[in-house]
């Protein structure tokens, strides 16, 4: 790709009270696609027309745990957007990472503040 | 012929001769060479990538294989003179053509990579998220093993197990391409006793690796028809 990919830029509430179930957002630019193209005028399936590319895997940890694992497809977006819930147990900072089919990796973390 | 050939006839079948054998000679020095194209995406593309490789070059685009070749990539037969312009030349012209929809032609080097293997942190992801709790495993089944408990869970088994499963419980459905762990053997569970079901129904219930939550799908009765169909498949013979 021409174009260097960034990591993902997460939004996490300022601040959440002890056991709140709060609201993650976690937007990545990254670009999709199958890889499949039509150029034969007479064919109704799709060729193989350049190297496919898409978000394969979204794991999501709290502190040091695992927590969440999202697996895509081919079928997801361009840029995604993901949202997902968590609940505030331990004071602790939240690391996305993300790999695509070509085994690249990226990573963002930021820290969640709980209400004393 | 009746009678001998003029010197003037001669001549002009001498000059016949020489001109069939010259262009005898230049169709030999002729060669057709095939590329594998990455880029052709539109109806467009092949005529916008002949179009440009024949105006910039001493060549003729022979034509297009789109579909169904060995490697899964189109394939471009190019025929030119040789010595004039070599395979590299073309090569650099495909490289450097722009398709009308945007997208830069290139010259396939390799086997096709769809997928590189999953990262180490990708297979650890896999495999530790799914532990039952272990209040699950506690769990004993209401649904009694009868013959109808066993033929709800065969068709619940075929609508919703078999594409990753597979029919005899061997785990190689035909949906199992492309996920990255391999679905359980579940004929391993007809031996298990009762102590097995919790897990089972936990499993079945929350999902696991590449297995989705069935919990959301199907009702309680169901997943425990399904459990007690899961322990009455029978070993491979």
């Amino acid at each position: 790709m021409a174009e260097k990919i960034k990591p993902p830029r997460m939004r996490l509430p300022r601040k959440v009270k002890q056991d709140e179930v709060f609201k993650v957002k976690v937007r990545f630019d990254h670009p999709s696609f199958t890889g499949l193209g039509r150029a034969d005028v007479d064919e109704t399936k799709f060729n193989r027309a350049v190297p496919s590319r898409f978000i394969r895997n979204m794991l999501v940890y709290y502190g040091d745990d695992l927590v969440s694992r999202f697996r895509m497809s081919s079928g997801i977006a361009d840029d995604p957007l993901f949202t997902f819930k968590l609940k505030a147990v331990k004071q602790a900072p939240i690391k996305v990472v993300f790999v695509d089919n070509e085994g690249e990796r990226w990573e963002s973390s930021k820290d969640l503040k709980i209400k004393t | 012929m009746g009678k001998a050939a003029s010197p003037g006839q001669l001549a002009r079948a001498v000059v016949l001769g020489l001109g069939l054998a010259l262009s005898a000679a230049a169709y030999a020095a002729a060669v057709t060479e095939e590329f594998q194209i990455q880029g052709l995406v539109s109806p467009a593309s092949p005529k916008a990538l002949a179009a440009a490789l024949e105006e910039q070059l001493a060549v003729k685009v022979v034509g297009f294989d789109l579909r169904d070749t060995a490697s899964g990539w189109p394939v471009m037969r190019v025929e030119f003179e040789e010595g004039a312009v070599t395979r590299d030349d073309v090569a650099a012209v495909i490289d450097q053509t722009e398709d009308p929809t945007g997208r830069m032609f290139k010259v396939h080097a390799g086997p096709p990579v769809l997928s590189v293997a999953p990262l180490a942190e990708e297979m650890t992801a896999a495999g530790t998220l799914g532990d039952p709790p272990s209040a699950a495993l506690e769990l004993t089944s209401p649904v009694e093993a009868t013959s109808e408990s066993l033929a709800r869970g065969l068709k619940l088994y075929v609508a919703n197990c078999v594409k990753c499963h597979g029919a005899d419980g061997g785990g190689t459905g035909p949906s199992t391409h492309g996920i990255d762990t391999d679905p359980r053997k579940l004929w391993v569970w007809g031996s298990a006793g009762d102590a097995a079901d919790g897990y089972l129904f936990s499993v079945i219930s929350d999902g696991r690796t590449d297995m989705p939550p069935w919990g959301l799908v199907l009702s309680e009765n169901e997943r425990w028809d399904l459990v007690n169909y899961i322990k009455s498949l029978p070993p491979p013979q």
